[in-house]
């Protein structure tokens, strides 16, 4: 019996060998702004993501923020509505800090971004490190099994045990922010590594939670990228990875980063992490790495979904240019096998809908495995 | 006089407190400000962004010098209070109208101004006759615009279109980057320039005015 869209992900990352290449398409930045804007095309007015998605014959990637949820004890959590801000005031015994984030719904209703982050000076280490210990994993499973029975077999909700971030990423991107970051950790580095450790520790209360839904697969890390400073990923990352993985091999479960960034300079580093499937790989022309490179340097160990660059959607490229690109990614990839066409890392807003079909006209012509070049 | 090369160590190595006791001993020492900033900060910044280029340095690396150079011009600024800080170019930078994304932008922002050029951050969601009126009223030689995601990259062009029609686009060169734009699409929306990352902003902006 033939695999459904479901299986032959879950089949190529862990390193099955199917006769054609799988294809997972993530479009929600194209779908919520155009159900946002009502510039949905006529024919799919009042579709959902999925339907859409079945009609142009892709496989789906859905994207779910986490099967866990935080809630907090020992403080008070105060949230207050200013449009367009929110803040958010932890108010503790010892102190109290605060966040200020303003959604943004361009891409997603629930995309939030801090203009404020809660780390302001030396002084909030203690409290955000009470906040940290202070705050318990609880199950989010409803919310995700409504929309897995949504997506059925045809595709996978990419989702994991916390939100976006891995817990040092929490700590460069959303608690302390980038540049203070690198900053801190000269200046201060036992300070940041302690809060590092109370993250990891949360996470790893998340991680005991998650284990148990069905997922299949945990996207344990969002957007990496070059910026984070190579040294940076093989003392902090690289560790915390093969903690996950160990963890979720151990429960049977694949390990995903979504790896959406200029990787040039990290990929020889994502062997070492222990993770089954690299997604959102962004080639040449919108990185500076070919889809050639990224085969070798990841070797037979990590699963590669990914590859059309978001970029390559967009009006200025014809459809003689996208062929072209998808017919040449696929020749950079022969055999093909370990590879799951996907985007990099999103179908953008005035890309064409279409195109998505016409990467599964081509894997029909061109993607049967294996690829001989 | 003092050994300007020891400066541009300290800025290499992004040791700001070795660049601010440098700077102050150079000072003391009578060196003139002006060569303090091109022949100790400038110099070491310079070959920061070499190192980054040939990618024996990464992104914090450059932040990290940038950060001593910053603190560096902070002594050195009472004596230029009447000559000012010597620049080669004026540069407007932002993050275009709906992208809250400024980790790009703030880098390349920070390497500008640590390479000699007087730059006016305009920060992020900067709305399109935000830029506009900026640029007539700081005429600088380059603006920067910034997008991150693709829902905003197209805002880029919407800026030039603007500049067009406010007949200022003649009088500034302009240049964006961001994680989704490449050069092909830079060219097509009609930038004059495009940095992959904040590294290659510098040469790309000192290429654009012939400095």
């Amino acid at each position: 019996m033939a695999m459904n869209k479901k299986q032959q992900i879950l089949a190529v990352a862990r390193g099955e060998k199917l006769d054609r290449l799988p294809f997972g398409a993530r479009i929600d930045v194209w779908y919520n702004y155009h159900s946002a804007h009502g510039t949905l095309p006529a024919k799919y007015q009042g579709w959902s993501q999925m339907d859409i998605l079945r009609d142009q014959g892709a496989g789906a990637q859905a994207r779910f923020f986490s099967v866990t949820r935080e809630e907090y004890r020992d403080m008070e959590v105060v949230e207050t509505n200013d449009p367009p801000y929110i803040t958010t005031e932890y108010r503790t015994p010892i102190g109290t800090i605060a966040k200020k984030e303003v959604f943004d719904t361009s891409e997603g209703p629930w995309i939030k971004y801090e203009m404020e982050k809660l780390f302001k000076s030396e002084k909030d280490y203690p409290v955000l490190r009470y906040v940290m210990e202070h705050t318990e994993a609880v199950d989010n499973f409803g919310p995700y099994q409504k929309l897995r029975e949504e997506v059925g077999e045809d595709g996978m909700v990419m989702t994991a045990s916390g939100g976006l971030w891995s817990p040092v990423q929490r700590v460069m991107r959303e608690i302390i922010g980038y540049e203070l970051f690198f900053y801190e950790l000269a200046d201060r580095p036992a300070r940041v590594e302690e809060l590092i450790e109370t993250v990891k520790d949360l996470e790893r209360r998340k991680l005991k939670v998650a284990i148990g839904c069905d997922l299949e697969v945990f996207n344990v890390c969002a957007n990496w990228s070059d910026d984070i400073q190579t040294p940076v990923f093989r003392t902090y990352f690289v560790p915390w990875f093969r903690e996950v993985s160990e963890f979720l091999h151990s429960h049977g479960r694949l390990v995903m980063a979504h790896t959406d960034g200029e990787m040039r300079r990290l990929n020889p580093l994502l062997r070492e992490t222990g993770i089954d499937i690299a997604e959102a790989i962004t080639p040449a022309p919108q990185t500076l790495v070919s889809m050639k490179e990224f085969r070798e340097t990841l070797g037979d160990e990590v699963t590669i979904w990914g590859g059309i660059p978001s970029i390559l959607f967009e009006p200025m490229y014809g459809d003689e240019d996208f062929d072209a690109f998808i017919r040449n990614m696929f020749r950079e990839m022969a055999p093909g096998y370990q590879f799951i066409v996907g985007m990099g890392d999103n179908l953008p807003f005035d890309g064409d809908i279409n195109r998505v079909g016409r990467v599964v006209d081509l894997i029909d012509k061109y993607g049967l495995l294996p690829i001989e070049v | 006089m003092a050994d300007m090369s020891l400066i541009a160590q300290a800025i290499d190595q992004g040791d700001r407190d070795k660049t601010i006791e440098l700077t102050q001993k150079a000072l003391g020492a009578g060196d003139n400000p002006q060569d303090i900033i091109a022949k100790g900060l400038q110099a070491g910044m310079a070959a920061v962004g070499e190192k980054f280029s040939s990618g024996e340095y990464f992104l914090p690396d450059m932040l990290m010098a940038a950060r001593a150079m910053k603190a560096a011009l902070e002594v050195l600024a009472p004596a230029l209070k009447e000559t000012g800080i010597p620049t080669i170019g004026k540069v407007v930078i932002g993050t275009v109208e709906g992208d809250m994304h400024d980790i790009g932008k703030n880098v390349v922002a920070t390497f500008l101004s640590g390479n000699g050029f007087e730059v006016f951050d305009l920060g992020l969601n900067v709305p399109a006759q935000k830029f506009i009126d900026e640029v007539k009223e700081k005429q600088p030689d380059i603006l920067g615009m910034s997008a991150l995601l693709t829902t905003t990259m197209p805002v880029m062009g919407k800026v030039i279109k603007a500049l067009e029609g406010a007949g200022l686009r003649s009088g500034v060169k302009v240049v964006v980057g961001g994680a989704p734009v490449t050069q092909d699409y830079a060219d097509y929306i009609g930038a004059d320039g495009y940095a992959h990352d904040g590294g290659r902003a510098v040469p790309v902006c000192r290429e654009l005015i012939g400095k």
